[in-house]
């Protein structure tokens, strides 16, 4: 049967399709000035994370008592803060600190979002209602002040911000992933998976996440942008992760007590924050433009 | 049009229902003994019986659902309870509070519509030029740095001579004297500007393409004419939905800017009550956010239903 043929010659040219639409992809990423900065500020960010140890000049921790908030310039690159210890050296272990916590603290939020999306979408009727329900329960809680009480519950550990920040942030991306999910399902390639007998997880997985995951890449991107800069507004008021390493939003906390003789201790530390974000939503905006089936045609 | 206005309404009863459960459950674990804020000094020297009859009588002794039940009783009753440090009802608390709040997220509001929009349009009329690329830059910039951030900046250089001009107070409210809310309302709004120069930029852009715009250009209407009449006002729905989505973002944004420039509104008040260990005032303050957010909510589904007939009729 010719029909029978077709579909051996559509299945042969898909792998093919698919490596070129990948190839679109990039082409137009990579055409995106703003998204190549992007992705160099956080290749960046990252090494500096990643090899603190061996590029950080001095140790974060120990103080120099007679080198006190000394300014920029000479072995102190960035200066030093009240207690002499150096600021670069300081910066560098902070990034591992916002980076983790961004993109932990993301990935739990895409995955509630994933799933209840994927869920609601794909029933619809009660499971829908009920979960849209929670969902908008969840989005009337006044973000940060949830977040100051959770802290102030259970402690600023590590997974104590990564489950709150990722608790609160999923509604928005369940809402975009359901939207998604409607569209996807009424797809043909949906039914003729069903009529094929293919089960609800395969179809789900197989079929639906592959094709309604391109938004909510975007939006996890501008989410671990989203996610740092809460996770230093938590350190900014007092709330952050207390180990010895200094993350980025505390050393504003303290730095702003001495604005008036040391104007680099609070100044640095937020350049950083507003350069990693700034690097996190350029790529975000470039993966929109590029993932944009638009602009394809 | 009626029916989906009450099954609307209808379905506030369960949100209102979940919130009010899950801000019960925060504050039922809430670390501390509450005592503790409500005696003060008072509560090491106090003999145990006394202290213990006192917990009898605020109810601290009933079990989690006894208390809930209260609680969810006090929250249909509109009784917000009575704070345990400033010895004052939370409603007045919050009465006192808000005005000051809104003061500042008005200015918020009005910084960022008049530089967000106008930074927009002007994007959208020099589309892919240098202006265009530059203040796109600027308004990502605008979304990425962090509040506080930005507040100590302005105070850096806009408040002493020592780094920059004694232009503004440092910080204050001094009866919400203009002076005292440039600063606050400048870092509040920023984050919004940002957002809506590429909103609004983007929503320009579509309408530009519509024939009722080419028409009006073709027969010889001014350029300001043809932008304000048929273009701006026809953008303006998307424009209007990000403001209303936003005004929780400036509710968030007060909270940090009130703490930086010591602006006497909820959101200090509740990260000083989280800090005192005050829970009526902050679980009053954190119910009242969510009922404001609930509403605005459920204003903008009625008002989408009002503009879009298909959302009606589903």
């Amino acid at each position: 049967m010719s029909t029978g043929e077709s579909r051996v010659a559509t299945l042969q040219a898909l792998p093919e399709q698919r490596t070129s639409n990948r190839m679109r992809f990039w082409t137009s990423f990579r055409r995106s000035k703003t998204a190549m900065i992007g992705l160099i500020i956080v290749i960046l960010m990252s090494g500096g994370a990643l090899l603190a140890d061996s590029i950080a000049p001095f140790d974060p921790i120990e103080p120099h008592y007679s080198d006190r908030l000394v300014a920029p310039g000479g072995p102190y690159l960035l200066g030093t803060d009240e207690l002499g210890r150096d600021i670069f050296s300081r910066l560098l272990y902070g990034a591992r600190i916002s980076l983790v916590i961004g993109l932990i603290a993301q990935a739990v939020s895409v995955s509630i979002g994933i799933v209840m999306g994927l869920l609601s979408g794909w029933y619809g009727g009660w499971v829908d209602d009920v979960i849209s329900r929670f969902t908008e329960i969840v989005w009337a809680i006044p973000g940060l002040m949830f977040l100051i009480v959770v802290v102030t519950i259970f402690e600023p550990s590590a997974l104590t911000i990564f489950a709150a920040l990722g608790l609160i942030a999923w509604p928005g991306q369940a809402r975009l992933m359901r939207g998604q999910v409607l569209v996807v399902k009424e797809m043909e390639y949906v039914a003729a998976a069903q009529a094929m007998g293919a089960s609800t997880a395969r179809i789900m997985f197989q079929h639906i996440l592959p094709n309604a995951i391109a938004p909510m890449i975007v939006v996890a991107t501008l989410g671990v942008a989203g996610a740092i800069l809460t996770e230093s507004t938590l350190s900014f008021l007092g709330l952050g992760i207390k180990i010895p390493n200094p993350s980025w939003g505390t050393m504003i906390d303290i730095g702003r007590n001495y604005t008036t003789n040391a104007w680099w201790y609070a100044i640095f530390p937020g350049l950083a924050i507003m350069i990693t974000v700034l690097g996190f939503n350029f790529i975000g905006d470039g993966l929109r433009d590029a993932l944009d089936p638009t602009q394809y045609n | 049009m009626t029916k989906y206005v009450i099954r609307r309404l209808l379905q506030v009863i369960p949100t209102l229902w979940g919130v009010f459960t899950i801000l019960f459950v925060i504050a039922y674990l809430m670390p501390g003994d509450p005592l503790r804020a409500v005696l003060g000094e008072q509560y090491h020297r106090l003999e145990p019986s006394v202290v213990e009859a006192a917990r009898d009588e605020l109810g601290l002794n009933d079990p989690f659902h006894v208390r809930y039940l209260d609680f969810l009783g006090q929250m249909l009753s509109f009784d917000l309870g009575y704070s345990f440090i400033l010895k004052q009802p939370v409603i007045d608390v919050i009465g006192y509070r808000l005005p000051r709040t809104i003061q500042l997220m008005s200015g918020g509001l009005l910084v960022g519509v008049l530089i967000g929009v106008t930074a927009g349009v002007l994007a959208a009329e020099r589309q892919n030029t240098w202006t265009d690329y530059g203040l796109m830059i600027v308004a990502l910039i605008g979304v990425s740095i962090p509040v506080f951030w930005q507040g100590l900046l302005a105070q850096l250089f806009l408040t002493q001579d020592k780094y920059g001009i004694a232009l503004f107070p440092v910080a204050g409210y001094e009866g919400g004297s203009i002076s005292h809310m440039i600063l606050p309302s400048l870092v509040l709004g920023t984050s919004l500007s940002a957002t809506l120069a590429r909103v609004t930029r983007s929503a320009m852009l579509e309408v530009r393409g519509q024939d009722y715009v080419r028409t009006a250009r073709a027969k010889g209407l001014p350029w300001y004419a043809t932008l304000m009449r048929h273009q701006f006002r026809n953008a303006l729905i998307p424009i209007i939905t990000v403001i209303a989505l936003d005004i929780s973002g400036l509710f968030t944004g007060s909270i940090v800017t009130e703490t930086i420039f010591s602006w006497p509104g909820l959101g200090r008040a509740v990260v000083v009550a989280i800090e005192r260990r005050d829970t009526p005032v902050f679980m009053g303050i954190l119910v009242f956010g969510a009922l404001v957010f609930i509403l605005i909510n459920l204003i903008t589904d009625l008002l989408y239903a009002v503009i879009n007939p298909r959302i009606r009729y589903e």
